[in-house]
């Protein structure tokens, strides 16, 4: 038997061996959590990096398996890209435990989440688990700022450059790039969002926060009273007759959240649900950091345009 | 605003402390020295206070603007808090379990196969199921540490206290090679996939028979484990620990360690909504007497009443003329079981000594068809064991030697009891497995199927294997609560079926450990 768990262990070490990729050129390997957080790596190292999303953009990246190709992932990263803010706290520990990556732990440079690098909102004033699923930090949703990723975008870069120093002015040169292109939009999204400045909104959970407050919107009402329990019936009446009062454009939506509770709304005022991208891949138009925004300022004025 | 408080008084307490303790200094120099240090002083001070002047008007600036800010969108929450004492507190959490359960059949020994205390059917009726309490934390920077406490309760009894696990890990702090990890201690160790999950995850409210009569629901030894994530695009993982051998498979660890294990895993995703994992798994060492918790084989509450028993025979028999019959019931049960082979009851009964070798092999597959496993999901799973094992199997037995003597009013029986014990050399060879398919088909509800097997020892003469079929159904208003159903049709001996419902909750309070695959 003691020779059968050497073959075993044998064969492990030989299928391994056979799923080792040949890998090249010393790429550093980025795991993001977020297709968002992906999509900015490809961004800023195009070339040098290669980039695994853990989630895809129709996946609520709060509730994500530990599965074990995500633990393969962690085990190879250089570097770990995530929102941090507990938005992955179901899943990511096990996931670092597991894969045991000195590089990607807390406090190494390989350890990149975006909410320590920008100013959270809605920061629970109690936090207590009858209020559900509450991020005790603040609102971990901040990609919708757009702000916020070009904060991230230098960040990420620093990080890059601590990491790959031999390729650290590629680094420096895409993230000029980068904000260069992403100045110019914003701009335009400015803009476009002064002429949606005070357009009410309900929105299905708190994951829009950032957005609403950039582009000025007026949030009236959330489906989830409660962040991540699935509203009951007493909920919806209740923001049926907030809604009612109020003179609201649109019922947001993300491709992740579930149907019901928005259809029902709408159904009984007439409000049309807009579902937006929320991130990258939300939407096949959504293929970018660009598009994401462009997409999103699109269906907002289809929405507020309609008498 | 604290820091440039706390600056502010630094500065102050730095300037007094200076102009107490330079001018002491200075007198015991010249004087012309002396003269320089109070110029020095004096310089000193006019720099200092130039310094607070501009702290405070920066303090004040501060204090305008951060009461804006506060106006503006801070909660209460947002200003500075000192940190109180209690912020290194261990992560804390308890898990609540409660049963009704009823079953057909009094009985739930599964003959052929020894089970021990852990794996036992719940007690019968309302009972406070299996509860648990939990601290975590990272030690420091190099290691992780846990502690579970298991509060068994069986009604009537003073509760058990278990240290389920007790429990050091290494962080990745500590410097081993990437994708290592050492754990020592007690802990659910690294077997097939149930073993090192908390009972109270399960998609079931029992474990599956192979669990049940190889393990005893789950082996936590006391030990030291180790294992290592390659660095390979596929997921795998290989590992192998030394035990203590005094948890079931074995046990009375005569040498320490008196176990070991090896394991190997590979997972991976298909498509970016499913994901896999199989594994293969070793177990092995030595039992020195183990037997399944005395007799337990008998089912939990006649075992209460064993020793009991033992004890008043004497008594009871005096009086009671029918204790003839009784006993002759008795044997002749023991003579039905062994129609082939006397030997079931060795396995079921007796203490078994020698080698004992457990395989196993395991998979699980998801899938999510949304990629949203919180909408809905299908998740099959399996595992098959094989035991094998090769020793002597000891039986105690009493033998009651009873003469009838008359008496005035009738007849007075006397009995001794003798034990004897019986010993055999068997191959205890025998396997089990299980497959079961759960799926959630709205966010808070899941239903399932499980069918699980066993193979009795060869020597064990019996031509019925036990199998248990289970359905379930579940709620979940959210992760941290579970309202569950389950029917069980157990056919674990000839011909009879136990018909067993379970209805339990399991809910669980404060830090809730991150889910594994």
């Amino acid at each position: 038997m003691k020779r059968l768990a050497l073959a075993a262990a044998l064969a492990a070490g030989g299928l391994t061996g056979i799923a080792l990729p040949a890998t090249g050129a010393a790429e550093v390997r980025v795991l993001a959590c977020e297709p968002e957080w992906a999509a900015l790596a490809e961004e800023i190292g195009a070339g040098n990096v290669t980039v695994h999303s853990a989630t895809h953009g129709r996946q609520d990246p709060h509730h994500i398996r530990a599965r074990p190709s995500l633990i393969a992932q962690v085990r190879r990263a250089d570097l770990l890209f995530c929102s941090g803010a507990d938005l992955e706290v179901g899943w990511l520990p096990v996931l670092m435990q597991r894969g045991a990556r000195m590089e990607v732990q807390p406090g190494q440079a390989g350890n990149l989440m975006a909410a320590d690098h920008v100013e959270l909102l809605g920061r629970p004033e109690v936090v207590d688990r009858s209020l559900g699923d509450i991020h005790p930090s603040g609102n971990p949703h901040v990609h919708l700022d757009p702000e916020n990723v070009a904060l991230l975008a230098s960040e990420l870069a620093r990080r890059l450059e601590r990491i790959d120093s031999a390729n650290a002015v590629a680094y420096r040169e895409r993230l000029a790039s980068f904000l260069d292109r992403w100045n110019d939009a914003m701009a335009r999204w400015r803009e476009r969002a002064s002429r949606l400045r005070g357009m009410q909104v309900v929105v299905h959970h708190k994951a829009w926060a950032y957005l609403i407050r950039w582009a000025g919107l007026e949030r009236v009402a959330a489906l989830e009273r409660i962040s991540g329990i699935p509203p009951t019936v007493a909920d919806l009446k209740n923001v049926l007759e907030r809604a009612s009062g109020a003179h609201v454009k649109a019922i947001i939506r993300a491709p992740h959240e579930p149907t019901d509770a928005s259809s029902w709304l709408a159904e009984r005022t007439g409000i049309p649900v807009v579902e937006l991208p929320y991130t990258v891949g939300g939407q096949r138009e959504a293929h970018d950091l660009f598009a994401l925004f462009e997409v999103t300022f699109a269906l907002l004025e289809e929405a507020n345009d309609r008498p | 605003m604290r820091i440039i408080n706390q600056s502010a008084t630094f500065t102050l307490v730095a300037a007094a402390l200076l102009a107490i303790v330079i001018p002491a200094h200075g007198q015991s120099t010249g004087s012309s020295a002396a003269s320089d240090l109070a110029t020095e002083i004096e310089a000193l001070r006019n720099e200092y206070e130039a310094r607070l002047k501009a702290l405070e008007s920066q303090l004040s600036a501060l204090k305008v603007e951060s009461r804006a800010a506060e106006e503006q969108a801070a909660t209460p929450a947002q200003r500075a808090k000192p940190a109180p004492d209690n912020v290194f507190n261990p992560a804390i959490s308890a898990v609540l379990n409660g049963m009704f359960t009823n079953y057909s059949r009094e009985d739930s020994a599964i003959p052929g196969f020894q089970t021990g205390h852990e794996s036992e059917r719940a007690a019968e009726g309302l009972s406070l199921g299996h509860s648990e309490i939990t601290l975590s934390s990272n030690i420091d920077d190099k290691f992780q540490g846990g502690l579970t406490l298991g509060l068994g309760v069986h009604p009537g009894e003073p509760a058990e206290l278990e240290i389920e696990e007790a429990y050091i890990r290494t962080l990745p702090g500590l410097g081993l090679p990437d994708g290592m990890r050492l754990q020592a201690g007690r802990a659910l160790w690294t077997f097939g996939y149930l073993n090192e999950l908390h009972a109270h995850g399960d998609d079931f409210s029992d474990r599956p028979l192979p669990y049940r009569v190889f393990l005893d629901n789950a082996f936590n030894d006391d030990g030291i484990e180790f294992s290592a994530v390659l660095p390979s695009e596929l997921y795998s993982e290989i590992g192998g620990g030394l035990f203590r051998g005094d948890d079931i498979p074995f046990g009375g660890s005569e040498r320490s360690p008196g176990a070991w294990s090896a394991f190997a895993r590979l997972g991976g995703d298909i498509g970016s909504n499913s994901a896999w994992r199989v594994g293969g798994d070793l177990l092995g060492g030595r039992a020195h007497g183990r037997g399944g918790g005395d007799g337990h084989a008998h089912g939990h509450e006649e075992d209460e009443a064993h020793d009991d028993d033992a004890a008043h025979e004497e008594d009871e028999h005096h009086e009671d003329d029918e204790a003839f019959a009784h006993m002759d019931d008795d044997h002749e049960e023991h003579e039905e079981h062994g129609h082939h082979d006397d030997h079931a009851e060795f396995f079921s009964d007796g203490m078994f000594s020698g080698d004992s070798r457990l395989f196993g092999v395991d998979f699980r597959y998801t899938l999510a068809p949304t990629g949203n496993a919180r909408e809905r999901e299908l998740i099959l799973q399996g595992e098959y064991f094989l035991r094998k094992e090769r020793g002597t199997y000891a039986i105690e037995e009493e033998h009651q030697e009873c003469t009838t003597v008359p008496e005035d009013d009738g007849f007075h029986t006397e009995c001794e009891v003798h034990t004897d014990e019986r010993a055999e050399t068997l191959d205890g060879t025998s396997s089990g497995w299980y497959l079961q398919g759960v799926y959630k088909f709205a966010p808070r509800l899941r239903v399932g199927a499980r069918y699980s097997r066993l193979a009795s020892p060869r020597d064990a003469g019996l031509d019925h294997d036990p199998s248990a079929l289970a359905l379930m159904f579940d709620w979940s208003n959210s992760e941290f609560s579970r309202v569950r159903l389950q029917y069980n049709r157990e056919s674990l001996g000839d011909g009879e079926h136990d018909d067993q419902i379970m209805l339990q909750y399991i809910m669980s309070l404060g830090a809730h450990a991150a889910h594994t695959f």
